[in-house]
């Protein structure tokens, strides 16, 4: 099994604790014993959902399937209509969780790990490199979520630049608390695969409104580090909520405003640093975001420009070079100014939704003849902020189509509102111009 | 059913922090603000969580079961804000 293509599952000594909740400390011996006895017990089939919101019971979920041969299917959207189409598209995948009351897949499966301490020896499980053991789905131009393959020696390669940059090296061990779902890239690779791979323990329960930030953070030892969002770092500033010394605030999902990490930054006495990545790569560079405008990769990470200068290609070994959309001003190999998203990509609660694959959900509503969605100009800015709709459907109300959408597309992309008219301002080429664009926004304000 | 004072006020609070193209006394007292109905999602609970943690001095969390119930309705919402305000 120890073979020189297989990666523990577990980089940590037996006793070194993984998670933490309210009075609880798992270690790496509760890890593997959990592993292999929810390993006998996990619906059959190639792919398998993981719906855990438990960050343990994910992990745990995750490397049981992986010990199986099985691969995970990780996408944050849990409404019922992509949730069955997600499972119709893998062969029926079954989905999993620990929440008795959670509404799975059509084949869901609820369990339950066993509660008491691991006795004795437990052997170490390894899983080869080039073994796949997860998909993270974001959404794609035409609407269906696409698939990121995730293999294990990728995953566990960027856990280690990941580490390395933020100083998780094995003679500090640290506390993570994160406010992303397991389920995102981002609480993925810091939340789940950190303690693994990385050194690093993570808060098992609800980190989402400051005052449960707040009480997370001080349930754990330090040094502390917050993983969050532009979004809730903003309320823990506004809400003044006092928080115990912490080592690093990290944030990434959207850009974070310069006048927010300074506030942050003296308000909690601490760095305020960002990561960018992708779906596609995982997070390959940082900033700390008062510091200026230009990110650095992770030592094992380099940027190219593409021969036919489109986009950015990421190396990052063992990974094959991969493409991004994002627009990036590349200084050198290694550094880089964010210039912005491809223009069809809007992102949302760290959600990413291509407005081409809106669009045809919209037109493919009965009773809608023409219907495009709008982003608002201050989207970055204010964070309440969503998505309108106008569309020309003379037979069906407003609230109808938004019920229908409601069953298509993840909550955040609905439109605050549908606006109906009699035709869209199309040019001669059948396209929708952005001046045409602003034209129809600014009609709605007042109304 | 028309809206309480109370209730006005919170539906003021969630018009005003949201900024939703509604107008307050549109809300009706019973309708789902979640999902269905208004069609709330996660990020503006979290608006709203702050906006109540600022104009009320209550901090509401994520694991507390009463959650579901509290922000069903504007009338729930307004009824758990005025009898835990500080």
């Amino acid at each position: 099994m120890n073979n020189p293509g297989a990666i523990p599952l577990v980089a940590r000594a037996p006793d070194d604790i993984l998670f933490r909740r309210r009075g609880a400390a798992l270690t790496v011996r509760h890890f593997l014993r959990d592993v292999r006895v929810l390993s006998e017990s996990l619906p059959d089939g190639a792919y398998l959902i993981n719906l855990c919101q438990d960050r343990y019971h994910f992990t745990v979920a995750l490397a049981a399937a992986t010990l199986r041969g099985q691969i995970s299917l990780l996408s944050a959207d849990r409404s019922p209509g992509p949730l069955a189409r997600l499972s119709e598209r893998f062969g029926g995948a079954a989905s999993v969780c620990e929440e008795p009351s959670c509404a799975g897949t059509s084949r869901h499966a609820c369990f339950a790990l066993p509660p008491e301490a691991p006795a004795g020896a437990v052997p170490p499980i390894f899983v080869p490199a080039d073994q796949q053991v997860a998909i993270v789905f974001t959404s794609g131009s035409t609407g269906e979520p696409v698939g990121n393959a995730k293999h294990w020696g990728v995953l566990a390669a960027r856990s280690f630049d990941f580490g390395e940059r933020f100083g998780m090296v094995p003679d500090s061990p640290g506390s993570i608390v994160g406010t992303v779902p397991p389920q995102h890239m981002y609480g993925f690779e810091t939340t789940v695969l950190l303690p693994l791979l990385a050194t690093a323990s993570t808060w098992c329960g609800p980190a989402f409104y400051p005052a449960d930030i707040a009480e997370a953070l001080r349930a754990v030892p330090a040094p502390r580090t917050l993983v969050t969002t532009p979004l809730q770092l903003r309320a823990l500033v506004e809400s003044g909520i006092a928080l115990p010394p912490l080592s690093a605030i990290i944030s990434a999902t959207a850009p974070m405003d310069a006048s927010l990490a300074a506030a942050a930054e003296a308000r909690f006495g601490v760095h305020v640093l960002e990561i960018f990545g992708a779906t596609e790569t995982g997070s390959v560079a940082s900033r700390r975001t008062v510091s200026g405008d230009v990110w650095t990769t992770y030592d094992t990470v380099r940027l190219e420009q593409p021969a036919d200068g489109a986009g950015t290609l990421v190396v990052a070994p063992p990974a094959g070079p991969i493409l991004l959309t994002d627009r990036l001003d590349l200084l050198d190999a290694t550094h880089f100014r964010l210039l912005g998203r491809a223009d069809d990509l809007v992102k949302l609660g760290g959600r990413r939704a291509s407005l081409a694959g809106l669009n045809r959900i919209l037109g493919r509503i009965p009773g809608v003849k023409d219907g495009v969605f709008v982003v608002p100009d201050d989207l970055d800015r204010r964070p309440a902020a969503r998505l309108l709709a106008f569309v020309v459907a003379p037979d069906r109300s407003a609230e109808d189509i938004l019920a229908d959408l409601r069953r298509q597309i993840e909550p955040v992309f609905l439109p605050r509102r549908v606006v109906k008219l009699d035709s869209l301002p199309r040019n001669e080429l059948g396209k929708l111009t952005r001046a045409a664009t602003a034209r129809l926004m600014a009609g709605t304000e007042g109304d | 059913m028309p809206q309480q004072p109370f209730e006005q006020e919170i539906a003021r609070l969630i018009v005003d922090t949201l900024q939703l193209e509604a107008a307050s006394d549109t809300i009706e007292p019973d309708a789902p603000l979640f999902n269905e109905g208004l069609g709330l999602d996660s990020i503006d609970a979290l608006e709203l969580v702050l906006a109540i943690s600022r104009g009320y001095g209550i901090e509401m969390k994520a694991d507390d079961e009463r959650n579901g119930q509290i922000f069903a309705s504007l009338r729930n919402l307004a009824r758990f804000v005025e009898s835990n305000r500080k």
